[in-house]
């Protein structure tokens, strides 16, 4: 690759690209449009729109006590609310007289007081039929206290004969038996009583079922009904504080307050709830303070706790607040859209246009031409994602310094972020630019136009919202683990980097960060430079689909193993399987023995079966495909000798890096335990090793091993292979540590062209683990020989597990170096599967006997 | 010059399964002549070409071009090779003098003899009126200028032309046969493909009638004529390619 040609493509590009318009629309004038323009729209909105007022009836307003006021003028009394403007977000209707204004015929308000008048009016006929069944409500609820409260009153007899039917039954049997009769009778009291409160329960239904609906019929947001004699009622009592004669068994002191009805279903029903119940609290808190100084009694009695919050944030916190979580978000969805446009031309619009074999034709390798127009997109990527944030965060500054304290300023103060932090903007900028252009490249070289180009920004920009959304949720904050993911790992570094408590901390996630994005970069731009280098994707002709045809296609041209595609599908094909699966997995209750048969068959239907139909169908030899054949002594020995070699030093990596990964569902736990406690052994073993051993093989190491193996990219099948293992356990650590031990296994199966190592290998690591697991679980059982003497220079146990020391690790080491190298070494290499059968001159199999075969990826 | 043998390609097809768009064909150019492959649409003229200038990869055969291998030196392949067809369009948005500039800097020229090269060409083709406009704006006449003109802009001793009249009027068509005809004279390697006759019997010094990815004759036009004994160029032609669909009939039958 030289660098000359990569900047002649580039400049040629950029070039192009800024004499196309739309480009140039997208990416330049659009963002410094659209920011001042949402922002103009924005301070009209508020100019323009002011919250509607709110509709809120008060039937029975006259019952209402007059100190303190529920209501003054017009509305609810403003010293009810905490900010007082909110009391005129409540339009209140009453049905008190209205007080008669000065009778000026001339008045130009008057014709305007007339319509509020009429409205009024109508609203207060549309809450009057509500009155009645409210009140039926009422007294059934009063009944229904009432009935509650002697129950109680009978159960505290019925205790206190109980006692007194025990304390007689040791001397006078006749006393006993009237104690009985007794406690009979209050027991039949006590259920007839609950019988009736049952009923009335019942009745209640129909009549909020009628209330309900006369509501819906209403404009009205809430509804009060104060009952009768309410505010008599709030003095009688008052009047008895007052005279110290009020005490607890007092009948008269149960009274209905006024009711309230709203819908929370309905937003503009809700807030005008949440208001009128806010202004009511704190209302009631006045008249019980009113109370308490009746009854002599300090205000502080009715708060006990008197919690104090103090809110240490600043102003430039809650802005960098603001920024902290803005800027990821606008920063990825900005870059995704900065690349895609100009990635879609670049690509399927040279095929379209008619340059794309001009270009193949010059001397310029396909890595030059993809490089160039890889860095051209990115180039654009970044200019579109910082001219976005220029453009908002300058338009934010400028709203906020001129609407002053009016809604945008409640966001918080819109400072920008200091130098130092908009410089991580930058630095962050441009891996996550680096992955979206890759992509975006590759998806359009894929693409046959530009039409069918933009078909594939839904998906990529669906997922990439996705996880911005993951992103933004607040109490998601960056672990080691988020960091080396794609997209997270930026975005929320760059969140934690702006947060305004973010110091140097969140700094030592930089280099994991910066390292794998970097890393998924150059896979992404590995794929675009492969599907540049492919000729079905390039020369790509509209064919007609029919899945018919291309069902009869899979049939027909089968190979004697399954293609590429074919083994990636295989692999999406168990993942959906398992996702269908989780659920019934999960949430089964089922314990031991049932647990671990659900396991097997979850190995059979879900794993074994679809490679194993796959490989019939697919392919013409499943004996190939599947690896069945007899493999050599050495082979059986070497995988024989390496699971006990690999795994304490599974075990203890695993151990040691458990601070990186999330920690387990609590569920997940369980459910492992539960599958592992008390069953057999043998049940046990036959789960966990052999179950998997032969189902896992015969999908990832037979099949989708050999799919992935029929580019004869050897590397690659391998890092698929194990890859698409680890992924498939779906738990973080099993994902990691299974990636690792697919490559053994992928080693294994390659090397010696048979499966039968790897089913071998695979059940000795796992029944390892099982036994493992066990010996820990036991405590105690660990004989007596390892607990003492030199043995413990190699195992200790700990925590209920035991530990390998590093005398263990450093021999296993050793051994698996050594095991591992005669793996490796070509020269040792057990004969492979039969090269593939020479086609007839020309006919069949382009790929094999191509120089360097293409090969699909993803 | 270029040296084909046994060059196959076959194609995986949804419908046919694997097809053979070039059974093994065998040929080759020397400098200074122009070979015209002759052949009906779908004939595989295409493919063989593209072969020749390493966009496609060949599934069996050899070919070298100037001395270089198609499959493993195809960047030496490629800076030796003008290439134009059809599918060689320009970009729209750079002028013709940029778009001429532009490919004769990827094939290395340095900035001296570039100029040199592009003032040559722009007077030899005439189109110093159209220097700075814009591919957009172009006839296909210019446009097909344009192509010529990158097309022999680093002076390539092998050149390649598929299908270049196809779509021309006959006043550009014959700009473009002459300027073609002047490379032979300069002493380039020219390889022409056409399923045109005149061009063929105006052009060429050798032929290749290429059907169904097969080349059923070759020659001089005088040797074949003489072999077949049909003076007509075209009569050969058809006679040729249906005897060859009757002996696939029979095959097949």
């Amino acid at each position: 690759m030289t660098w000359r040609n990569v900047r002649l493509i580039l400049l040629r590009e950029v070039r192009d690209q800024s004499r196309d318009r739309r480009t140039l629309f997208m990416i330049a004038i659009l963002p410094l449009l659209l920011y001042p323009g949402l922002g103009i729209g924005m301070v009209q909105m508020t100019v323009l729109f002011s919250e509607q007022p709110r509709t809120v009836v008060v039937l029975g307003a006259e019952h209402l006590p007059s100190d303190p006021p529920l209501l003054q003028g017009d509305g609810i009394n403003p010293a009810w609310f905490e900010d007082e403007s909110d009391a005129r977000t409540l339009a209140v209707v009453t049905d008190l007289p209205r007080s008669p204004n000065g009778d000026d015929a001339e008045d130009p308000a008057d014709s305007g007081r007339d319509q509020a008048a009429a409205r009024a009016a109508a609203l207060l006929a549309e809450a009057r039929p509500m009155r009645a069944p409210v009140r039926e409500r009422q007294a059934i609820r009063e009944n229904i206290s009432r009935a509650e409260k002697s129950l109680s009153e009978l159960e505290d007899r019925r205790a206190a004969a109980e006692q007194a039917r025990r304390a007689a039954a040791e001397q006078d049997a006749e006393a006993t038996r009237v104690h009985e009769g007794e406690v009979e009778r209050i027991k039949r009291e006590m259920a007839e009583l609950s019988g009736r409160i049952q009923g009335w329960k019942k009745d209640l239904d129909p009549i909020e079922e009628k209330i309900s609906e006369l509501f819906a019929k209403t404009g009205i947001q809430v509804l009060i009904v104060v009952p009768d004699g309410f505010q008599q009622k709030i003095a009688h009592v008052n009047e008895k504080l007052k005279r110290r004669t009020l005490d607890a068994a007092d009948e008269e002191d149960y009274y209905s307050g006024p009711t309230s009805i709203a819908n929370r279903a309905d937003e503009k029903s809700l807030i005008a709830y949440t208001r009128v119940k806010k202004a009511i609290e704190r209302w009631e808190r006045r008249i019980l303070e009113q109370r308490l100084s009746y009854a002599d009694l300090p205000s502080t009695v009715a708060m006990p706790v008197n919690a104090d919050p103090i809110d240490v944030a600043r102003k430039e916190q809650l802005s960098a607040n603001v920024w902290s979580k803005l800027f990821p978000a606008l920063l990825i969805i900005m870059a995704v859209t900065g690349a895609f446009y100009p990635a879609v031309d670049l690509a399927a619009g040279e095929k379209e246009r008619g340059t794309m074999e001009t270009l193949l034709i010059c001397p310029a390798s396909r890595t030059e031409i993809v490089v160039g127009k890889f860095l051209t997109v990115m180039l654009f990527s970044m200019s579109t994602a910082l001219l976005n944030l220029l453009s908002m965060g300058l338009t934010g500054k400028y709203m906020a310094s001129m609407a002053g304290g009016g809604a945008i300023s409640r966001m918080g103060d819109l400072t920008f972020p200091g130098f130092g932090s908009l410089a991580w903007v930058i630095v962050l900028l441009i891996p996550l630019a680096a992955l979206f252009s890759a992509l975006c490249l590759a998806l359009a070289t894929f693409a046959r136009s530009s039409k069918e180009g933009q078909y594939y920004l839904t998906p990529l920009l669906m997922v990439t919202l996705g996880l911005t959304v993951f992103c933004l949720s607040p109490g998601i904050e960056i672990t080691p683990f988020y960091s080396i993911m794609p997209i997270v790992g930026p975005a929320l570094l760059l969140r934690e980097l702006l947060a305004p408590s973010g110091g140097s901390q969140p700094l030592i996630y930089a280099i994991p960060v910066l390292a794998t994005s970097i890393g998924y970069s150059l896979l992404a731009l590995w794929w675009a430079i492969d599907q540049f280098a492919r000729e079905d994707v390039l020369f790509r002709e509209a064919e007609r689909f029919e899945l018919g045809l291309w069902i009869r296609h899979l049939l027909r041209d089968k190979d004697p193993v399954p293609s590429f595609t074919e083994a990636g599908f295989c692999f999406v094909l168990i993942m959906l399987l398992q996702f269908a699966a989780f659920k019934i997995l999960h949430a089964a209750t089922v314990a031991g023995v049932d647990m671990l048969r659900l396991m097997m068959i979850q190995q059979l239907v879900i794993i074994a079966t679809p490679a194993l139909l796959m490989g019939v169908m697919l392919t013409t030899s499943p004996r190939r495909t599947f690896r069945l054949r007899m493999p050599s002594l050495g082979m059986l020995a070497i995988a024989a000798a390496l699971p006990f070699v690999l795994h304490p030093l599974s075990f203890e990596l695993q151990a040691s890096l458990s601070w990186f990964f999330p920690p387990l569902p609590a569920e997940i736990a369980r459910t492992l335990k539960l599958a592992t406690g008390n069953a057999s052994l043998w049940l046990v073993l036959l789960a966990f090793a052999v179950a998997p051993a032969i189902c896992e093989e015969v999908a990832f190491r037979g099949f989708i091993l050999s799919g992935f193996h029929s580019t004869r990219r050897t590397w690659l099948a391998l890092a698929l292979s194990s890859l698409t293992f680890g992924v498939m356990h779906m738990i973080p650590q099993q994902v990691f540590n299974a990636s690792l031990l697919g490559l053994v296994l992928g080693l294994i199966a390659l090397r010696s062209g048979s499966l039968v190592p790897a089913i071998l290998f695979h059940f000795l690591f796992n029944a390892l683990a099982v036994l493992h697991g066990r010996v820990g679980a036991e405590g105690a059982a660990l004989p007596d020989w390892l607990q003492e003497g030199p043995a413990t220079w190699f195992v200790r146990l700990s925590h209920q597990t035991v530990r390998y020391q590093w005398p263990t690790l450093v021999l296993a080491a050793l051994a698996a170096i050594v095991l591992l190298r005669i793996l490796v070494k070509p020269g040792t290499r057990a004969d492979e599967a039969p090269a593939p059968p020479v086609p007839p001159a020309g006919a069949s199999d382009a790929r094999r006997t191509a120089g360097k075969p293409p090969v699909a990826v993803g | 010059m270029i040296h084909v043998r046994n060059l196959a390609k076959s194609f995986p097809d949804l419908r046919r399964g694997s097809v053979a768009a070039l059974h093994p064909v065998t040929f080759e150019v020397r400098p200074g002549e122009i070979y015209g492959l002759l052949g009906p649409n779908g004939a595989g003229k295409t493919t063989c070409l593209r072969i020749l200038s390493t966009v496609l990869k060949p599934t069996g055969g050899a070919a070298t071009v100037a001395g270089y291998d198609v499959r493993t030196q195809p960047a030496e392949v490629r800076a030796r090779i003008g290439f134009m067809s059809g599918n060689t369009g320009i970009y729209d948005r750079m002028t013709a003098a940029e778009m001429v500039e532009y490919f004769g800097r990827l094939y290395g020229l340095d900035e001296d003899r570039l100029r040199q090269r592009v003032d040559e060409i722009f007077e030899m083709l005439q189109m110093n009126e159209i220097r700075d406009l814009l591919g957009s704006k172009m006839s296909t006449g210019m446009k097909q200028k344009v192509s010529i003109a990158r097309t022999i802009v680093h002076d390539p001793p092998v050149l390649i032309f598929d299908e270049p009249t196809s779509g021309l009027d006959v006043l550009v068509a014959r700009a473009v046969q002459q300027a073609i005809a002047a490379l032979r004279d300069q002493g380039k390697c020219i390889i022409f493909s056409t399923h045109i006759m005149r061009e063929v019997e105006k052009l060429c010094d050798r032929v290749g009638i290429i059907h169904r990815g097969r080349i059923l004759a070759e020659g001089a036009l005088p040797e074949l004529e003489d072999r077949y004994g049909e003076p007509d160029m075209e009569e050969l032609f058809f006679e040729l390619i249906s005897r060859h669909d009757r002996e696939l009939a029979e095959q097949t039958a």
